[in-house]
């Protein structure tokens, strides 16, 4: 009945299949549906089928069908689920603290304290009172068509998730840089978290964690923003003048005095331009995160899209424009000044 | 200039490649470098040098490009691990020594100056200078006067506080000197120190370190294939070809007696005039058995030039040689003439070019 009926003729595998089960064709989809209540079509040498599980299934009942293959990976990923939870939960707890904390200080402070506090970071960072009108007339802008909470929100997470990047990645690629071993076994597993479509990355999550913790998006944020901190900290490192690195010897310079009185300062360009990127990508991410119940600017894009609100979708898609600028020019602008400290 | 030998170095070689040591015997029996790469596919870096280097002199190691004599430098203070042989420095084995006895070694007793000055890029210049105490765990107040002393010294007052990249390439040099000095070592490893500088820049940086060695006796040792500027601070000179001693000794002796084709090609090139002494083409006479025609007297370290400038060209007198008051010999123009001439160029004829 089915093609590939002869294949299994030929084999004298009948008795195998039949014995696998019925050739009950349960149907995987609507398509599938409806083909099984259609008439059978005769088939020519032009649309011989794959062999795929589905079109065997169809003439042997043991083998599996592709929806088998699914619901494997799904029940293998639920059993492994409470395992994982064990102590997957525990430990990223603190992350949803501080995620917690963060947005509180971030909607209780008074506006007037915020944006002082921006006014002394964003001097600190970039000595340039250009630098801080720009950012405080951006955040009066935000602020005066109402969407203050909401970016304050936005704020709080990357500054969270970004910050716990730098602490995690940048001695992540201080190990990679010292060790080649180490570089071959991290590398692809950068390179699978750089490529994996985001919204990939939120199935597990959804499933190891409840929806309403706000860890949920605050470990996918940090998985997607972390790479390029990493990348740039082992590049930095390996990118050492070679020759100051023999002086560091030749003057008798333990490790300990060569990582943290030459590699690290002279990698700092490239650390620092690996954490803007990872502030950017953190942007980026918490825009999608809002899928997944992350506050700030991103529900609202989110509003736009469902509720056909073209207004709010692209005022609230300004104000992410804006933020990101914020952090782009005030990340570059402390950049320049190591780059500036250090020019051969 | 006391004898006391500083540094020996004793049958030294070096092989790179994936397995040195199972070559090793290859070489020792006296395999070229050639035939070494060819058939076992490893270079010869060094080959059987012996070199006594002496406590308070110049050593210079001079070579083109490719004769080892930057291998040689990392060898003292073990940035490079030799293949097999013996360096002694006031007695004691180094290869023998631990990490830990390694790492007092280049603190205390040996430091560097490079070629590409390494100079931290985010330091002042007197922090710069003060890295060598630094990484002994002196506290940074105690470190900068002794820092800034030495950056006086080596003539960079005033730009204590800039960064390196503010400095032109003989001003960072000069803080690479002071690093250096700042240590308080006996011994000074110089690789190609001032080959990256303008020739004019180059010659004061000379000045700075033959002025500096009047006052401080350091063991040098300097690396350079510029044969001016070794012939110029050299008190024992190497010569490296393909990782071999082509001729070692008084660079004043080399110069008249190259003892290879090699170094007679290289020292036919130079100002002859201007670094040849005296002293090694004088006759030596005894105390006072004094000739009467003397036409006047010259130092025994004058430059030949500076006598053919006083003669005014006239090559028919003879004058006699004082080492400050005694009269120790007597100089005929006619060999001062001799002296000017390659051995080479005066045995085949000119070169040609």
């Amino acid at each position: 009945m089915a093609f590939y009926d002869f294949v299994f003729e030929k084999l004298g595998l009948q008795d195998w299949c039949n014995a696998g089960g019925t050739v009950e064709n349960a149907p995987s989809s609507m398509a599938a549906l409806l083909a099984q209540t259609g008439v059978v079509e005769e088939r020519s040498a032009i649309d011989i089928p794959f062999p795929s599980l589905d079109e065997l299934n169809d003439s042997c009942g043991a083998i599996l069908q592709s929806r088998d293959v699914t619901v494997g990976v799904e029940e293998g990923f639920l059993a492994m689920k409470s395992g994982l939870r064990w102590f997957l939960d525990p430990m990223t707890q603190p992350l949803s603290w501080l995620l917690e904390f963060a947005l509180q200080v971030a909607e209780t402070t008074p506006w007037w304290i915020v944006f002082l506090a921006l006014a002394i970071v964003v001097y600190v960072a970039s000595r340039s009172f250009k630098m801080v009108a720009f950012v405080i007339s951006t955040m009066a802008f935000l602020a005066f068509i109402d969407h203050y909470d909401h970016a304050m929100q936005t704020l709080a997470i990357i500054f969270v998730c970004a910050f716990l990047c730098v602490l995690f990645g940048v001695p992540i690629g201080i190990a990679m840089s010292r060790s080649d071993r180490l570089q071959r076994f991290i590398i692809p597993v950068l390179d699978m978290l750089q490529t994996l479509p985001t919204f990939v990355y939120l199935i597990p999550l959804i499933f190891l964690f409840s929806v309403t913790e706000p860890k949920l998006y605050g470990i996918a944020i940090i998985l997607y923003a972390i790479v390029p901190v990493i990348r740039l900290t082992n590049l930095g490192i390996r990118l050492v003048d070679e020759d100051v690195i023999e002086a560091a010897h030749s003057f008798g310079m333990t490790s300990k005095q060569k990582l943290f009185g030459v590699q690290i300062p002279l990698a700092l360009p490239n650390i620092m331009a690996g954490i803007n990127q990872t502030i950017m990508m953190s942007l980026a991410m918490v825009v999608i995160a809002s899928l997944v119940s992350a506050p700030g600017l991103g529900v609202l894009v989110l509003r736009g899209i469902r509720n056909l609100e073209l207004g709010v979708g692209l005022v609230s898609g300004l104000g992410i424009v804006l933020l990101a600028i914020i952090l782009d020019r005030v990340t570059k602008a402390a950049l320049g000044r190591v780059n500036a400290a250090q020019s051969h | 200039m006391s004898d006391d030998i500083k540094i020996s170095i004793r049958n030294l070689y070096k092989i790179f490649g994936p397995d040195p040591q199972s070559v090793l015997q290859h070489v020792l029996d006296g395999t070229s470098k050639t035939d070494l790469l060819a058939n076992y596919n490893h270079v010869l870096g060094l080959q059987d040098i012996n070199i006594d280097m002496k406590a308070g002199d110049i050593t210079v190691v001079m070579g083109l490009s490719g004769s080892g004599k930057s291998t040689l430098i990392r060898h003292l203070n073990r940035l490079i691990e030799p293949t097999a042989g013996q360096i002694d420095v006031d007695g004691e084995d180094v290869l023998a020594y631990d990490e830990h006895k390694l790492r007092d070694l280049r603190r205390q007793v040996m430091s560097m100056v490079f070629q590409k000055f390494a100079l931290l890029p985010h330091k002042t210049v007197h922090e710069n200078a003060g890295t060598t105490l630094k990484v002994r765990g002196v506290a940074k107040k105690d470190y900068l006067p002794e820092a800034e002393k030495w950056v006086k010294r080596v003539g960079l007052d005033g730009f204590g506080e800039h960064y390196p990249h503010q400095l032109s390439g003989g001003m960072q040099q000069r803080v690479g000197i002071a690093r250096a000095l700042t240590s308080n070592s006996p011994i000074m490893l110089m690789d190609e120190a001032f080959s990256a500088l303008d020739p004019l820049i180059r010659t004061d940086m000379q000045d700075l370190l033959l002025e500096l060695q009047q006052e401080l006796h350091k063991t040098i040792v300097f690396i350079s294939h510029d044969l001016d500027e070794a012939l110029k601070l050299a008190d024992h000179l190497v010569i490296l070809k393909d990782g071999y001693v082509v001729q070692q000794g008084e660079p004043q002796h080399i110069l008249l007696n190259p003892n290879d084709p090699y170094i007679e090609d290289f020292v036919s090139d130079i100002n002859r005039a201007r670094v040849l002494r005296v002293r090694s083409i004088m006759e030596p006479i005894e105390a006072g058995n004094v000739p009467s025609n003397l036409a006047g007297d010259v130092g025994e370290n004058d430059t030949l030039e500076s006598v053919i400038a006083r003669s005014d060209g006239d090559t028919s007198h003879t004058y006699a040689v004082k080492n400050n008051d005694d009269i120790v010999g007597v100089l005929d123009m006619k060999n001062l003439v001799r002296a000017l001439v390659p051995r080479e160029a005066s045995e085949a004829g000119a070169r040609n070019y």
